[in-house]
């Protein structure tokens, strides 16, 4: 332990669970030597609700009114996750007019998860006005969230096999209307903050963590992206419909609170591309697999066929595990969200085990703010984007 | 450079082969069991060994699984060793996963894989909050999500899902006291399985 520079003791902050700004409950002891921050210890766990276990006991359906409580600001994706596990599980096949209708859901819900990370962030750093543009735009995306499924944020929306409801007539004009307001906003955005010589006082240089410390410690999303690793699940897994569409993986080189804001920035406009070629591109067709719950099934009949028959109203889904595990991922906006399902031969699962992408990312916080100042603990917290719902699930 | 070498290595290096080739190579002592199915590889040790079988995966030149993305504890109380560690493992560099299985029981401690990887030290810490598995010679053992003065551990089958106390706020004694759970309403088990035909194989 270094010699403290001010005083003979050091002194003990505890920046309690209650925070102003939007990280969650979480607790940091933070070891201090005048300004300078000697260590400091992430608590967790007050946020914890026993969704792992309340998942051994509530069948899928049942479940996913509860996925979305995990990552409140990216609901999609833990939705999405989901209803992934059984689906893989079972071999299902997702009709291409609802993964293409799922595609457009994740990134609208990625660009609301970095709004939500943009405003606090910058409320962190010190400026308040781009707390209160974010939710201009979030609003928007509430709305269209709203017209499609019901809810404005813990949308009950996806289904094993597809999605729960088609979208309403007109949604796709307003989507593409709001895309091109959206490219406005973010030119603005950009325009207030990149160059900004406070910003950029405040977040260049600051926590940099290197390429190979970042595979180390097990990070991913935005923070892997930012150290120099062209790692995306959405091009490695090959999952839903992402490679139909033209995108590029944003990254930078230099790991530092400056690259994870810019690889965000750049990601929602990223998202803003394939939202709108998946708009163009959308095929008709069924948006659920309802082969997963039909009646009477015999075995030769096809899905448009005539003799096919299912209920028209639908039944109770209930679906049957087999008894395998199974890791499920997806690029959530924080990171890579998994599941490790493990499937009894019933409706209930036998282990669900959340991987949230903010648990991880977290641990790397000690390490980062380590001989920085007292105002940086709150950059690094922030640019690293944790939300604690998920942490502590 | 490095990115050079990854492009490269997507295009021959394939999900199976990290499988494959660790079987071969690890001592026989180290892994018990290997099944490889379509939804993911896996490989069973024993308790001494995931420290050693984890730094080998790690560094080895055509295994280099870096990326520890998940250690969690799963509980089957019918087996004699209820307990099973799962690694969940990851190497960006082949773009393969494979998955490390331990098996315990209670009182069996399992090395502890914090030195090749530092993201383990939160996740072990998890495995003994919740399943009650501990770790020798973890640098930091102690609960992490549960309350501070929570006996038992969660995760395990035989702590019922409502738990055994319950808090709230005594305005007497002006803290939070734990009390003995107080349940209104017996537990509701909805046994939703159709009476018609279930969609089952996979």
């Amino acid at each position: 332990m270094t010699v403290p520079a001010t005083r003979k003791d050091l002194m003990i902050v505890n920046m309690g669970p209650h925070h102003p700004s939007m990280h969650g409950v979480l607790r940091l002891i933070v070891t201090l030597d005048g300004e300078d921050v000697i260590n400091c210890e992430p608590v967790l766990g007050y946020l914890h609700r026993g969704m792992e276990k309340i998942a051994e006991n509530r069948t899928i359906i049942q479940y996913l009114p509860y996925v979305t409580r995990w990552d409140y600001l990216a609901t999609m994706f833990t939705e999405a996750i989901t209803v992934n596990g059984p689906e893989q599980l079972g071999n299902i096949q997702v009709p291409k007019r609802a993964s293409y209708i799922r595609a457009i859901m994740l990134e609208l819900s990625r660009i609301a998860s970095h709004l939500l990370w943009l405003g606090p962030f910058m409320a962190d750093i010190g400026a308040q006005t781009p707390f209160f543009y974010i939710f201009r735009e979030r609003e928007l995306i509430y709305d269209l969230f709203e017209a499609v499924t019901g809810m404005r944020m813990m949308h009950n929306y996806f289904r094993i096999g597809g999605v729960a409801a088609d979208l309403p007539h007109g949604w796709i004009d307003k989507c593409l209307d709001f895309c091109n307001y959206f490219l406005t906003v973010v030119a603005e955005y950009q325009k207030l903050i990149t160059r900004n010589p406070i910003f950029l006082e405040r977040v260049e240089g600051v926590g940099i963590i290197g390429g190979e410390e970042v595979i180390n410690w097990g990070l991913s999303g935005p923070m892997l992206r930012a150290s120099g690793i062209q790692w995306d699940l959405r091009k490695v897994d090959h999952y839903e419909c992402y490679d139909e569409f033209d995108w590029e993986v944003q990254w930078q080189k230099e790991g530092d609170s400056l690259a994870r804001y810019l690889v965000r920035i750049n990601e929602m406009k990223e998202s803003i591309k394939i939202i709108q070629q998946a708009l163009e591109g959308i095929p008709g067709g069924p948006y659920e697999n309802l082969e997963v719950r039909r009646f009477d099934r015999t075995k030769d009949s096809e899905w448009n066929d005539f003799e096919y028959r299912f209920i028209s109203k639908k039944p109770s889904p209930t679906f049957e595990l087999s008894k395998q595990e199974l890791y499920v991922r997806v690029e959530a906006p924080k990171g890579e969200l998994g599941i490790f399902l493990i499937g009894d031969q019933s409706i209930f699962p036998w282990r669900w085990k959340i991987r949230p992408p903010g648990f991880i990312n977290l641990q790397i916080l000690p390490q980062l703010v380590k001989r920085m100042k007292l105002a940086d603990i709150m950059t690094i917290l922030g640019s690293i984007d944790i939300i604690m719902g998920e942490v502590d699930r | 450079m490095k990115r050079n070498y990854k492009k490269a290595f997507f295009i021959f290096m394939d999900n199976q082969f990290i499988f494959k080739y660790s079987w071969k190579t690890t001592p026989k002592k180290w892994v018990h069991k290997m099944e490889r199915s379509e939804h993911g590889n896996r490989s069973d040790t024993n308790t001494d060994y995931p420290f050693q079988l984890l730094c080998f995966l790690k560094l080895h030149t055509y295994t280099r699984v870096q990326v520890s993305i998940d250690i969690c504890g799963v509980d089957h109380p019918s087996r004699k060793r209820r307990f099973e560690v799962v690694h969940n493992l990851l190497s960006t560099r082949y773009n393969s996963r494979i998955r490390v299985q331990t098996s315990a029981d209670e009182v069996t401690r399992i090395s502890p894989v914090v030195s090749p990887f530092p993201s383990a030290g939160r996740w072990e810490r998890e495995v003994w909050d919740m399943s009650g598995v501990s770790s020798i010679n973890h640098p930091d053992l102690r609960r992490i999500s549960t309350d501070y003065g929570f006996e038992g551990h969660p995760l395990r089958k035989d702590l019922p899902l409502s738990g055994y106390v319950e808090v709230r706020y005594d305005d007497p004694e002006k803290r939070v006291v734990s009390e003995p759970i107080e349940m209104t309403q017996e537990f509701r088990y909805f046994d939703s399985a159709s009476p018609w035909e279930q969609r089952s194989d996979g």
